[in-house]
Parts: C-alpha cells; structure tokens; sequence
C-alpha cells in the first residue's frame, strides 16, 4: 500500500468548511497514541466549579439526585448531569469528541474503551488516586489501553448459569462444576422435560459474549497485547465443544427474538442459559418465581470458569475545563460506600470487590453469585477495533454452529480477518 | 382572471364517483364496487394488524407484552406504561421541542420545496440542468456518511444545542423540491400562458396561479417531511447537549431502551404518544391528498 | 391533450414563451432572474450545510481515516483507491450488494405495483375514504418494535398464523426468517407493506391530476376500464410514477431498518445490505472505508435513477 501524508488533501480540505479549527496533531499531552504519563496534579481541596456528566438511560436519570451528598461536601460545585440514552451513546460521544464538544465526564460502555481512547480525547487515569488493587481485574484491564487507563470502572456486570432447580431436582442433578457435568447437566434438564437443554446464543450480535467464555475456560486468549491471537488449539477445542451441543440436540440454532429467553424460561421449555444480573428480575416477571437459581460458570476441569465482564466505566475527556473536579467526583463515586448505596439506587454493581464483603451486596444470594462471578472474568481486549473483530468472531460462530464449517476453518477464518483488521493501536 | 384550462369544471371529490355510477353500466359498478370494498377491506386488516398491536399492548403489563406468541387484547389491562412516561419525562418541554423542530421544516420544505420545484418545472433559465442535478445529488447521498462532518461543521459554526442546529440542515430538503417539482410538470403551461398575457408577474404566478393548484403535493409533502422531522433521532440526539433540549424520540429512548434490557411496554406506550399528532395531522390533511385540482383557485 | 407531460427539465423552448424574439429574450431574462430567485434559498442552505460535509466525506473516502483520528482529522495517510479496491475484494461486500440488488429489482417494482392498485382503489370508493387513507397510511406511522414484534408472530416457523394457514391448505410452511434462500424474500414482502402507504398518498395526489374529462371521452369512445386506465390514466401519471420510482429506488438500495430489527443481518447474512455493511463500517470506525463504500451506493443510485429516468421519460 503506498501511502504518503496528505499535504494537498489538507490544503484542499481546510479550503472548506470543513475546517476543524477544535482539532489539531498535537494540541494535547495526552492526544494520540496514547502511553501518556499519569497526570498527578489533582488539587488536595475540595471539588469546585461547574461538573458536566453524560450519563446513559437510568444511570443518567438516577444520577443527578444522588449527588446530593457530593455538592454537599464540596459546596462550591455544580454538577450537571445529562442523561443520555443507551441507544446512539457510541455515536453521540464519538461526534462530540470530534468536535471537541465533549463534557467533563461521562460514562462509557467497556467495549467502547479502547476507540474513544485512542482519538486522544481520553484524559489518563491519576493512578496514585485510583489504585488498580482496588478493583476486580477484569473491568480494571477494561479501561487500559496500550498500557494507559484511561477511566474507572463504576460499576460492572457479568455473566453467571440460570438454570431451572425443579428440572435439575427432577434429572437428580447438582449445578455443573466442569465441562462434562455441563453437557450431563443440559441432557439431564432435557429429559426433564425442557426442548432446550441449555440455550446458547446461535451466533450472530453479541454471541462472542456466550462463547468466549468458554474459549477462555479453555485458556484461549484474544490478542497478546499486539495482534490477536484467536487462531489456537484452545480456540478450536472450545468451539467444538460449543458446536456439540447443537449437533447433540441441546440446543437450536434458532436465535430467539427479544423477550423470548425468559418466557421459554419460565415456562421450561430452556432447562438453563447463560446471561447477567438483568435477567433475575426479567426471569421472575416472566412467572419463573423461585423455580430457578443462579451459579458461577463451571470452568473446564472443576476449576472456577471465566467469564465475560462488562458494565460502564467512568472517563475525563482532553477537552474538559474543570479535569480537577471531575477527577474527584470520579473519586466519590468510586468510594465503596458509595457504590453500595448507588447499588440502592440503581441496581448497578460495584466495581470494587471490597463493596460486596458486606452491607446490601450480600442481602440477595443470587447478586452475591454474581459478585463470585467477579472473581474469575475476562474483558476483551481494549482496543480500537474489538468491535469489528467481535462480529468476525460472532458470524464465524454462527457459519460452525450451523454446521457450514468445521470448527478449524472457522478459528482460522477468524484469525484471517482479525489478522487484516489489526488492533488498531498502531 | 379567466382561463380556459382542459380540466374539469366541477371535480368535486364528493360527487365524482356517485356521477360516475349514474353511467350506462351503473348494475356492474355497484357490484364492482362493493367487491373493491372486501378487497381493500382485507388489504386494511393486513396494514393495520401491528398497528393495533401496538396500541393494545401499550396497556399492558411488561411480562404480557414479551409474552410468546403475543396477546392480541389485554388480559391485565393497566394504564403503568403511561404513568412511568409521563412521571419520568418532562414531557411538555420534549414536545414543545419537536413541534417547534418539526413545524418549522415542515413549512421551511413546502414553501422553498415549491419555490425551487415551481422553478425547475415551468421556467425556462440557464443552469436549470445543473441545479436539478445538484437536488438529485442531494437526494442520493446516503445520509450516514456526511453525518460526522455535518456536526462538526454545525458545531464549529456554534449552533450545537439550539433550535437552528436542529432546524436549518432539514429546512429545505432535496425530496420536497423534486416532488413539487414531479407535480408541477403535470400542470398545464396555459394556466402559465394566461395569466402572462394577463400581465401577472412571474413571482405572482407562482404564488397566486400555480401554488394553490398544488394542494395534494403539498398535502402529500407536508405529511412526510413532518413525520420524518418528528421521528427524527440520531440529529437530535448528537445536537441536543442538554435535557431541555431533548426532542421527543430522543427523550422516548432515554429509559426504555437498556444496556442490555429494552422495557417493551415503556418503548410501546412511548410509540402511541408519539404517533397520535401524525395521525390527527394525517386526518387533517387527507382530504387534500385527492383534492380536484380545479376547485382552487380558478375562477 | 393538455401539455400537462410534455415539459421535461431538458425542454429547450420555455413553458410559455411566445414566438416574438424581443419579448422572448426579454420573457427569458424574467423567468431567468425568477428561477434564481425562488432557487436562493435551497442553493444557500445547500452551500452551507450540504456541500461541505459531502467535500469532507468524498475526501475521507480516499484516506484511511479511522474514528480514532477524529480529533487529527488531516494527520491520516492518503489511501488512493485502496479503500475502493479491498471493498470489491470483500467477499462479504460482494454478498451484500447482491443482496441489494435483489432487493432493489423485486422489492421496487413490487411496491409500486401494490401502491398503485391501492391508489386508485381508494380514488374510486366513496364510503369510509379517509377511513381507508389511514389505514393503508399505518405501517408508515407504526412503531418498527411493534412491526418486527408483530412480523415474526405471523412468520414463526410452528405456531405463526402463516404457516398455520399454509398447514390448513396441505402445505408444510417453512422457517421463513431462519432459513438463508426465505429470509430476503420474506423482507421484500415486510417492505412493500411498509413503504406501501407513502407511494399511495403520493400516487393519490398524481391521480388527480388525470383530468376527469379525458377519462369520460375515453369511456364514450368505447374504451373499458382497464383501456382507460392503461391508455389515459398511465400516461398522465408518469412524473408522478417516475418520482415514485426514484424514492422507492434510493430508499431500497439504502435498506436497513428491516434486516437491523427482524434478523440483524443473519441468517449467515442473507439479509445483509450494502447500508448495513457502511453502518457497520462506521460502527467500527472504519470512516475512509465507510465512506468509499457509501460513495459506491451513491453511483449505484445514480445509476438506477439515470435508468428510470429513462424509462420513464415523458413521451410526447
């Protein structure tokens, strides 16, 4: 590919209207190609001045009320928070960064990290204010990209085994600890009397948030911090086991229209699947009442298993006026105490394994599962073009689990495709 | 003003079908007729099922609404949906914000639409080829590659959170003056001829001669540019920085759409809010759709 | 016969010039200052908001601009025609614009059909007519949740109503959304139905420019119905059908909304269309990718509507 810098492109398009007087190559230590040193020049006194937050959906509606506390231990700060909704947050952050238009904080989806933060627009985390050993790994590796963090997990979510308890009470089975008990398990809660032993996601949007779990159980991994790595025996392992239990009869590779999961949950017909704390409550409003219980992935051979974790992280943007105070709002809503009560508030896990060793996350056996979940999950790679490399991954799945390729081809499809995309970190 | 123009005297929406059954062959036109009725009687059904669904369901309760295979009339029937919107949402500022956006291009497309489309259909200028090419061009251009550079031009010019922002990309679409312009060609040029043997000036007969010949076009316009202004999301949602400038639809996604979860009953009962001042304003406006063109205006 | 079709933007003679050269030349600079006039406002907006970012975006097309690079947006390498020639080697591009132009050359003529027969069958009943205007209006009004909540019950592989009338007839149903050679075709269908209500409103407004005389001299020479609909109506509706057929055009070749909430592209993406691809591209970040490819369905457009054009040319 002969590339050379467009010199006249630059003349041709500042001749426009285009003219983006906001942007610049080198406006900002922290723009670029990241690595930029930690900025440690947060002010010892309290918060002050104006505080812009985008927040998404309930978050953002919950948001404003809570900082009461806040503005009332730094009284000289105004916290404006706009909530945002979920649908469009990519895009609308992403132009606003462009622009430079950007707010103080804002929250920002865990697969989003690694984009938003190589525009440069990302402020880099102060870690002698945020201490990694404070968080649960998966979601604190989330906000690194290309060894910077550039945000604060706020709070998290994972994904753990629902299961139907009168099926497994039926089959005579305890929830799985290995591989093998899984398959038993699925078998055992289909001749139960459910149609699908266990539902697993048939490929397409977001299926790589099913599978990958079990890849990495496996001990597959996805980049090794420079190229993506998806081309390996493990790779192939996980996905032949994944595609037996569709070959078996376990599972169809139907994809369930939305609201469909929970129904033919409550209703039996799947004996168990695999999603996050949202479904305890969509799953007892479907009238599964208490005939289910949740447990941690069971990992390959008896060991805890992996898996994924995602949720919202907490970042600064370059363009903000007031990164002192944001930082330490940022700080506050980090706060253990702080985040149970948000628990409270907003149903939203804490990011830090200390906020689940007592008070509200302990109360309801099925969150504190999930809290278990905690302790052994992966997020995927912080980088540019995870997106785009997860639906290689997620039409990939779906071709093998229908039974168009084997399980080789489509690992080393994979890795084809995701070799040409490249991380996008340089 | 007298024109001897070839359309008809008297075409009266009301009377022309009942004066077209006293011809000759009236028997088989009754009974043509009253086939056409169970025809398009079941091609409605087909267009309105989802529809009704739609309404049905935003009275009731989440756990219905997901259920499979759907519910048609409400077992629990329960008005929560609405009360959870109208609780959250502040809804008068939401409206008022869309009705603003929405009437402006609305009126913005039909007058400059009309104008550019009187022009391009019935006068005769140097350049008529290239501006018509630069419509289509418009027009053809998909709408997701110049989004990222249109907001950072609107944003540069400083028009991020205001009404121009949200207003002034829409105000005069490329759709609006090439159908205006469709529907001006199927006017005759005498009406043209006289009123210039009459002495009328050019602007004066776009605007008294022509333009209200062209009530269903400009029915037909106004219906789409509004609803397209008015369910419009992704413009609003990038341009509208803070809450009370938030349209309609962007509020609407604010908390029935999750992370992971949509509530179905919150985005449903969101849908009819929405949809109600469309269908008042469909209502409004269909009689003009087959409005005759000779009642207006030709005296 | 009124000139009603004969006055095409190409016409060399003006609409009403009359045949003294003086006042013809003077009739000209008239209409010509008119025309530039009325044109202001459309060409200033244009100007300002249009033509900048199609510059802008045309120009992304030939670099390898990521979303990464938005704040550096002039610190990207020119890619040449790298982005135009990798979009041709992608086989999953390939697939799509396939999937486009199926799409595009039955869904279209499909649509017209069934909005023109609703139009003039609403033209022609005189009881519950807005009644009836509103009902063929409500797919374009009705929620997409509720539409894609309501299409998948009717298309269910088991328990569908479709399917189940199929079963009533001896006729085993299929999997219409899971199965790869149903699922594009059973879209086309779900389009039609949606888009079908605003070609009826705008074919409806067309109609009434067919003047009724011509059809009643029609009806006294002896010509039937489907003559007069054939040999008066049709001809006269042409700038009415050729806009029709515009929209429609550009609006297919540019489907998204259907695929995006009945199948999310899938099965093995059948339903995948060229929009779907660029709006995935854009997801991702690929902006100088995505653009080239939105500048390929652009001449894709142009095309089409420069055929239709054509086709539909007023006939003298």
């Amino acid at each position: 590919m002969s590339r050379r810098p467009i010199i006249t492109a630059t003349a041709l398009a500042a001749a426009t209207a285009l003219a983006l007087s906001a942007c610049g190559r080198d406006d900002d230590a922290g723009s670029g190609d990241g690595n930029a040193a930690p900025s440690a020049d947060l002010t010892d006194g309290p918060a002050t001045g104006t505080i812009e937050v985008w927040a998404m959906g309930t978050e953002g509606e919950l948001l404003g009320d809570f900082l009461a506390d806040f503005e009332d231990a730094n009284p000289d700060v105004t916290v404006e928070v706009t909530p945002v909704p979920w649908e469009g947050a990519h895009d609308r952050i992403a132009t606003a960064i462009a622009a430079g238009e950007t707010p103080d904080v804002s929250l920002i989806g865990t697969t989003w990290m690694g984009e938003f933060a190589a525009t440069g627009g990302l402020e880099a985390t102060p870690t002698d204010v945020f201490a990694e050993d404070d968080f649960f790994p998966g979601p604190w590796a989330s906000t690194v990209v290309d060894g910077t963090s550039y945000g604060v997990p706020w709070y998290v979510e994972t994904r753990a085994l629902f299961y139907r308890t009168d099926l497994a009470d039926a089959a005579g089975l305890e929830p799985p600890a290995s591989w093998d008990d899984l398959k038993a398990f699925a078998q055992g809660l289909q001749q139960a009397g459910a149609q699908q032993g266990i539902y697993l996601q048939p490929g397409q949007g977001g299926s790589w948030q099913t599978f990958m779990p079990f890849a990495w159980q496996n001990g597959a991994t996805l980049t090794d911090g420079d190229a993506y790595t998806l081309d390996s025996p493990e790779m192939t392992e996980a996905l032949e086991y994944y595609m037996s239990y569709f070959s078996e009869g376990l599972s169809q590779d139907t994809v369930l229209q939305p609201g469909a999961l929970e129904q033919l949950f409550a209703d039996g017909s799947i004996g168990a699947f695999v999603s996050g704390p949202w479904h305890i409550g969509l799953v007892r409003d479907a009238g599964a009442a208490d005939a289910f219980d949740v447990v941690p992935l069971p990992g390959k051979d008896e060991a805890p298993g992996t898996s994924f974790v995602g949720g919202g992280n907490l970042a600064v943007f370059t363009d903000s006026d007031n990164k002192d105070g944001a930082w330490k709002l940022i700080e506050y809503l980090t706060e253990s105490a702080v985040q149970q009560s948000w628990y409270e508030t907003a149903t939203g896990l804490p990011s830090r394994p200390d906020a689940w060793e007592d008070g509200p996350l302990t109360e309801d056996p099925l969150v504190a599962v999930f809290g278990e979940q905690l302790e052994q999950t992966e997020a995927p790679p912080a980088v540019p073009t995870w997106e785009q490399v997860a639906t290689v991954i997620d039409g990939n799945v779906e071709a093998a689990v229908r039974g168009t390729i084997p399980a080789a081809d489509a690992v080393a499809d994979m890795q084809s495709q995701a070799s040409s995309i490249g991380t996008g970190l340089q | 003003m007298t024109t001897h123009t070839p359309l008809p005297a008297a075409a009266d929406d009301d009377v022309r079908p009942d004066a077209t059954e006293q011809g000759q062959d009236g028997g088989t036109r009754r009974s043509s007729s009253r086939w056409l009725y169970v025809v398009l009687g079941v091609g409605l059904l087909a267009m309105a099922l989802p529809f009704v669904w739609m309404v049905l369901s935003s009275v009731k309760p989440e756990a219905e609404v997901r259920s499979i295979p759907p519910t048609w009339l409400p077992e629990t029937y329960t008005l929560e949906n609405y009360r959870e919107l109208f609780d959250r949402l502040r809804f008068p500022t939401y409206f008022l914000n869309s009705a603003i956006v929405a009437v402006v291009v609305t009126a913005g497309n039909l007058v400059f639409g009309s104008m550019l489309g009187y022009a391009l259909a019935k006068l005769d200028f140097r350049g008529k080829r290239v501006v018509f090419a630069l419509v289509l061009g418009t027009l053809m251009v998909p709408g997701m590659v110049t989004f990222v550079p249109l907001f950072v031009l609107v944003s540069n010019m400083g028009l991020t959170n205001t009404f121009p922002g949200l207003i002034l990309p829409y105000l005069v679409g490329p759709l609006g003056v090439f159908l205006m312009r469709q529907y001006f060609l199927g006017l005759p040029d005498e009406l043209i001829q006289a009123a210039r043997v009459d002495g009328a000036g050019e602007l004066r007969i776009f605007w008294s001669v022509m333009l209200p010949l062209t009530g269903p076009a400009l029915a037909t316009l106004g219906i789409l540019t509004f609803l397209s202004s008015w369910n419009n999301f992704l413009w609003p949602l990038v341009v509208a920085q803070t809450e009370d400038m938030y349209t309609l639809p962007v509020a609407l996604a604010l908390y029935s759409v999750g992370q992971n979860a949509t509530q179905y009953g919150l985005l449903l009962a969101g849908a009819v809010v929405v949809v109600v001042p469309v269908i008042v304003l469909f209502l409004a406006v269909q009689r003009y759709f087959v409005q005759g063109i000779a009642m207006t205006g030709i005296k | 016969m009124t000139t009603a079709t004969t006055a095409p933007a190409s016409r060399p003679t003006p609409a009403g010039g009359s045949p003294g050269g003086r006042r013809r030349t003077l009739l000209q600079r008239r209409q010509t200052r008119t025309a530039w006039l009325l044109a202001l406002p459309f060409l200033l907006l244009f100007a300002a908001f249009t033509a900048g970012p199609v510059f802008a975006s045309l120009l992304m097309s030939f670099t390898d601009m990521r979303s990464t690079d938005v704040r550096t947006p002039f610190a990207v390498d020119l890619a040449a025609f790298d982005n135009y020639m990798a979009l041709f080697q992608d086989a999953l591009f390939r697939k799509v614009a396939v999937n486009t132009a199926i799409f595009v050359l039955v869904g279209v003529p499909l649509t017209m059909v069934l909005a023109l027969a609703a139009a003039v069958g609403l033209n022609n009943i005189t009881r519950l007519r807005a009644f009836f205007r509103l009902g063929y209006y409500l797919p374009v009004v009705t929620s997409i949740v509720a539409v894609s909540v309501v299409w998948r019950f009717l298309l269910q592989p088991d328990t569908g109503p479709v399917n189940q009338l199929l079963g009533a007839v001896g006729i085993g149903g299929p999997d219409w959304l899971g199965d790869p050679a149903l699922a594009l075709p059973s879209l086309i269908v779900m389009a039609a139905w949606r888009n079908l209500g605003t070609l009826m409103v705008i074919f409806l407004a067309g109609l009434q420019t067919v003047p009724r005389e011509l059809l009643e001299a029609a009806e006294v020479d002896g010509a039937g119905r489907w003559q007069r609909f054939r040999h008066v109506t049709l001809p006269l509706l042409r700038p009415t059908l050729l806009f029709g057929a515009v929209i429609t055009g550009i609006g297919y070749l540019q489907f998204f909304e259907e695929p995006f909430v009945m199948t999310n592209g899938g099965p093995l993406n059948a339903t995948r269309s060229v929009s779907f691809y660029i709006y995935d591209q854009f997801s991702f970040g690929n902006y100088g990718y995505a653009a080239a490819a939105s500048y390929v369905l652009f001449l894709a457009i142009v095309v089409l509507t420069a055929i239709q054009f054509r086709v539909l040319r007023p006939k003298a």
